[in-house]
């Protein structure tokens, strides 16, 4: 066949096709004899339209799909080809398509009268679009057919068997997964065969086109054990060993030690191991894959990170702009998560910033914008908006994303940031975008709070022609709240009142109820101006007569709120200042939602979620929001409803991250004994500490509740024996001496008995004696029961036990047991504020070389004091010193903050110089006690 | 230089003479419609084949008449699209297991059902009685009234007794099929 012919195909296949012509001219396959030239073009066409979106109704392709059999088993395998490809795409649609069956599979067996050269042209999609007219109950008749094809040694035939099984997998589980077999023969198989490329493109650097079917198999046997964590495991291990050549095929196996690694605490080394090895291939897609894994382990360590990001730092100068992409697109997630890791990188980065590709310029600052220190930020900023202009959206959105972050860590180079906010935001651009600019000024308002006032006037300024009415409601909002607290309050209603006069009903109602705000609260809970009070009322008046009822209704509310003269329900209800903690309240709303049909036999209880201040939750807010930028998206193929799951999952982490989420959900377990209800409300419980390893005989744990008066030691107990019974098991914790006199033992909570792998808790109370507040020290833990051996024989008892004692770890109360994490705008100012007031104390420590770095050390100082790390100085800038500066309250409410000066050397480790001032007596001691 | 003389003949001949004929061959399941047709192929007739799902498609080279048979899947799921595949056809071959006398009434009223399509007036039908060499099969005699072939109106009918498995009387049908080539 000659290229001038196939070019005549060509063009009338792809110009002037519709589809009733094409459906009329379907006769064509009737003809007898047929003509191979004339039916090869008008499939072409029906593949051209189907492909162009264009669907037939039911019944024509139902005519379509049965004219087309009578073309079966043409002399022609082109035409073969053809059919099949046409046929694959018409069987969801067209009806009866079961009928071609037995006539598809005599080609899949090769019995279809051809030489074997001329059947490999068709044969593959004989198996393809078989797949796609078989249906559930049929899958077996062609089980046969099928395991043959997969251990084809035609490349094209044997790949078309995987993936026909792939999808047939869902609908004949039992009989697909009899396959594993020639699969796993197929793997094997596939490094022997030689050069037949199916079309997939080959990278200069990666030369590709043979071993696909490796790939095809690889996914398919994955897709059979998902559920068989061991196989997989070994699948994994057994093909890493080199005999997997196709970089695609290594890329999945990339991705499933990657899942293995995350899902198994066990597996975490070995498949690290693996991932490691694989950053040597030569294959950059495998290369690339496994830096990725790696810096998408969960908790991945600095020593961990470094050999990818070492590999990542190479392809920044490679001369290929594709691979640049790549690498910087990973190191830029990366920096989200552990910028201090990608500071070695930072000088081959600069060198990207004015890179011609836009895309690679804009990851390359926005990564030096989170590794790189305070000083380069304004060169930097100054960089970016050259070319804000030129990006698209998406990566502007990235740029605004990065510089929201930075905000929060260098507050003192906000006034440079907001400017650029502000530019940005008069810039054109979509929802998204200006959204993400919004909440980034947003932020800035909330947490820096020298920029309020000029963030807010950009905000009214933005709202003056904002397009976007959701936008525009939510800086209503915004100034509504913070408007009143600023030195001239007046000034914003004018803004405000404009939007009443021109904007559509949500907007207007959003700014009636913004409005309000400005007629009860003022700067420093100040009594509102009367004048202002006077103005906002004739205001909301005049909305009286708005045409919408909602604004009307608002107006009317608000008004008589205003003027009802018990100022205290005006001011709780318009101020609004406590609220539910919104992470526990939206997690327990989706366990009520998806709870079993009878959780709705009760309706949900409000009570249940914790009532947070305003300072909390942004403590909390704004943690996540430095920290949690960036989650891995890329995983394995996962199967089976993972969805929901993992959303359940990730919602659960969230929670339990934070205290008083963690506190509130100790509350409820707590409120079930009854013994604790006279001690009244929880303050704060601790995170559960293991007091032995996990292999012991009994394992045990242990959590902390302080309450006003009382501390209560929850003990989780596990029997691991499987030939013993335990009895009468309790717990004797012992105060070490020093704190003997503080803490009284009230009483104690025995678990009854304990099968094999049974857990049961046992409680110990105290009694905090009144003149210590804060008791701290150690106890020793002994375990007492009674031990009975379980015959063998019976699988009863021993009628008689005997005593025994186990005695576990030691436990140490804290300084932070009493402490809560507390925000604050500027830890300057409380930082004089309290040193004013209250007592300071001072220690150094050496904390030896346990900690590796200055993150470490700051990461632990965190956990021991349950301090908020304010100034973003909870980020390693440099790696040899360090200032740290946390905030919080003690569980009496009285205010904590702390200065912790380190040094970090290789040699020494992390030595500390620890300065804490808090407003009640003995407790800067304390703290400063407690760190070491 | 002879051999490819020759071929150019034949196709010159093919050209002006050949014919090809549609044939569709339906009938219960286990009739033995894909065995018979394997057998009229040339092939070797086999105990253990395989129900059809769907259809079957094969063409046989008779001199040179070209017929193309479709053998369909006779299971119940089947049958309604048996109409659909003898339409237009030369010939329809209706083949009925002449030992199993259970099937009979519903093999016969399936025949009856279809003929009844106005689509396919006219098209002649031959009935197969086939498994003759079995023990408990019914003669043609037999097998024209369980058929009810005497009712069947305005169409040309015939009955043989066949075997697929011993090739009895397949001389025979492949005649009556050829006569019903169009000329
Ligand atoms: N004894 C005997 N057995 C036969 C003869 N012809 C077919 N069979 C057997 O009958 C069984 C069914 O044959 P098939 O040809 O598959 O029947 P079919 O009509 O194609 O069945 P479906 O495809 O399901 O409609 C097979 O076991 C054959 O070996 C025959 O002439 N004599
Ligand atoms: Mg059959």
């Amino acid at each position: 066949m000659s290229y001038s012919k196939k070019d005549e195909d060509a063009e009338q296949a792809l110009f002037r096709v519709d589809r009733t012509s094409v459906f009329q001219e379907a006769r064509v396959f009737n003809s007898s004899p047929i003509s191979p030239r004339k039916c090869r073009i008008l499939l072409t066409k029906i593949v051209y339209l189907l492909h162009t979106g264009e669907s037939f109704p039911k019944a024509e392709a139902t005519e379509l799909f049965f004219g087309i059999t009578k073309l079966f088993q043409h002399r022609d395998a082109s035409l073969r080809q053809m059919v099949y490809l046409v046929i694959k795409e018409l069987a969801n649609t067209a009806e009866d398509v079961i009928m071609v069956t037995s006539s598809v599979m005599k080609d899949v067996s090769g019995a279809g009268g051809r030489a074997g050269a001329e059947q490999d042209i068709y044969r593959a999609n004989a198996i393809r679009a078989l797949c796609r007219i078989i249906d559930g109950t049929t899958v077996q008749a062609i089980e046969r057919l099928l395991k043959t094809a997969i251990v084809d040694k035609t490349p094209s035939v044997s790949s078309a068997a995987l993936v026909s099984s792939y999808h047939l997998l869902p609908t004949a589980r039992d009989v697909v997964r009899r396959w594993a077999n020639e699969a796993q023969e197929a793997v094997l198989s596939g490094s022997k065969s030689s050069g037949f490329s199916l079309g997939f493109g080959s990278s200069a650097a990666a030369p590709q086109g043979s071993g696909m079917t490796q790939y095809h198999a690889i996914g398919l046997l994955y897709q059979m054990r998902a559920h068989d964590r061991m196989s997989l495991v070994k699948m994994v291990q057994q093909f890493s060993s080199g005999q997997v050549k196709n970089p695609a095929a290594i890329v999945m196996l990339v991705r499933l030690a990657a899942k293995l690694a995350d899902d198994d605490q066990q597996m975490r080394k070995p498949m690290y191991q693996l991932l490691e090895g694989w950053l040597r291939h030569k294959s950059e897609m495998v290369t690339f894959e496994a830096a990725k894994a790696i810096c998408e382990l969960r908790d991945v360590t600095d020593q961990e990170v470094a050999p990818a990001i070492h590999v990542l730092q190479l392809f920044l100068t490679s001369p290929r702009s594709i691979a640049k992409f790549t690498a910087i697109r990973i190191l830029h997630k990366f920096a989200s998560i552990k910028p201090a890791t990608v500071n070695v990188c930072n000088m081959d980065i600069e060198t990207l910033i004015s890179n011609s590709n836009r895309s690679i310029a804009t990851f390359a600052i926005t990564t030096l914008l989170k590794t790189g220190n305070e000083a380069s930020v304004d060169r930097l900023m100054k960089q970016i908006s050259g070319f804000m202009a030129d990006i698209t959206d998406e990566f502007k959105i990235t740029i605004v994303e990065a510089i929201r972050t930075l905000c929060l860590k260098f507050p003192s180079k906000q006034a440079g940031m907001l400017s650029f906010l502000s530019g940005v935001l008069r810039d054109e651009g979509g929802y998204e975008f200006k959204k993400t600019v919004v909440e980034s000024m947003f932020d800035l308002i909330k947490f820096v709070p020298e920029s309020r006032e000029d963030a807010l006037a950009h905000l009214c300024e933005f709202i003056e022609d904002c397009e976007f009415t959701k936008l525009a409601v939510r800086v209503l909002h915004l100034l509504g709240t913070e408007g009143p607290k600023t030195a001239q309050p007046t000034k914003y209603i004018r803004y405000i009142y404009n939007r009443v006069v021109l904007e559509n009903a949500i907007v207007r109602a959003a700014a009636v109820t913004a409005l309000a705000k400005f007629g009860v609260s003022a700067k420093d809970g100040a009594s509102v101006d009367p004048e202002v009070k006077k103005s906002v009322v004739v205001l909301l008046t005049r909305c009286l007569d708005d045409p919408d009822d909602e604004v009307r209704d608002r107006a009317a509310l608000n008004l008589r709120i205003i003027n009802n003269s018990e100022q205290e329900v005006a001011e709780k209800f318009i101020k609004n200042d406590t609220l539910y903690s919104l992470p526990v309240f939206e997690h327990q709303l989706i366990m009520y939602v998806t709870g079993d049909q009878s959780t709705f036999s009760k309706s949900f209880e409000l009570s249940s979620v914790p009532i947070v201040t305003r300072e909390q939750a942004l403590a909390e807010e704004r943690n996540v929001k430095l920290r949690s930028a960036d989650t891995p998206t890329l995983k394995a193929p996962t199967t089976g409803g993972p969805a929901k799951s993992s959303a359940g999952a990730a919602t659960s982490t969230e929670v339990s991250s934070s205290t008083i989420a963690n506190t509130q959900k100790h509350a409820q377990v707590l409120a079930t004994v009854p013994e604790f209800n006279p001690y009244g409300a929880l303050l704060k419980s601790s995170t559960e500490v293991e007091l032995t390893e996990q292999e012991t005989e009994y394992v045990v744990a242990v959590t902390k509740h302080i309450f006003k008066e009382h501390l209560v030691l929850q003990f989780s107990v596990k029997n691991t024996l499987s030939d013993t019974l335990l009895e009468n098991i309790s717990m004797i914790a012992t105060p070490s001496d020093d704190n003997e006199a503080t803490l009284e033992e009230d009483f104690i909570i025995p678990v009854a008995k304990l099968n094999h792998d049974e857990v049961g808790t046992i409680w110990v109370a105290f009694k905090r004696s009144a003149d210590e507040a804060y008791p701290i020290g150690s106890f020793t833990n002994v375990l007492k029961f009674t031990s009975k051996e379980i015959d063998p024989a019976s699988g009863e008892p021993e009628e008689a036990g005997y005593e025994d004692e186990y005695q576990v770890e030691d436990l140490e109360l804290t300084a932070g047991d009493y402490l809560v994490p507390a925000f604050a705008g500027s830890w300057e100012n409380v930082w004089e504020q309290v040193g004013a007031a209250g007592e300071e104390a001072t220690e150094s420590y050496a904390l030896g070389t346990e900690l590796k770095g200055i993150q470490d050390a700051i990461d632990f100082l965190g956990k021991k004091l349950y301090l908020q790390p304010l100034d973003g100085s909870d980020v390693a800038i440099n790696a040899t010193t360090h200032t740290l500066r946390l905030f919080g309250k003690t569980l009496n409410g009285g205010r904590v903050v702390a200065q912790v000066r380190m040094a970090y050397s290789g040699k020494n480790g992390v030595a500390l110089k620890a300065t804490v001032r808090a407003e009640e007596g003995g407790v800067a001691a304390m703290v400063v006690g407690g760190i070491a | 230089m002879s051999g490819l003389l020759r071929r150019m003949c034949d196709w010159l001949l093919r050209l002006f003479w050949a014919t090809e004929m549609d044939i569709t061959m339906i009938g219960l399941q286990n009739a033995g419609k894909t065995s018979l047709l394997r057998v009229l192929a040339g092939g070797e007739f086999t105990i253990d084949s395989i129900p059809t799902v769907g259809f079957n498609m094969k063409k046989v080279q008779k001199g040179y008449v070209t017929l193309k048979y479709w053998d369909l899947g006779g299971q119940p799921r089947f049958r309604s699209m048996w109409e659909r595949y003898c339409r237009g056809v030369n010939a329809i071959v209706f083949i009925v297991d002449s030992a199993d006398l259970d099937s009979h009434p519903t093999a016969r009223d399936e025949l009856h059902a279809l003929l009844e399509k106005p689509k396919l007036a006219g098209i002649p039908l031959l009935v197969l009685g086939n498994k003759s060499d079995l023990e408990n099969k019914i003669s043609v005699d037999e097998l024209i009234l369980s058929m009810n072939l005497e009712d069947i109106k305005e169409r040309e009918v015939s009955c043989y007794s066949i075997s697929a498995k011993q090739e009895t009387n397949l001389d025979a049908v492949l005649q009556w099929l050829i006569s019903k080539a169009k000329k």
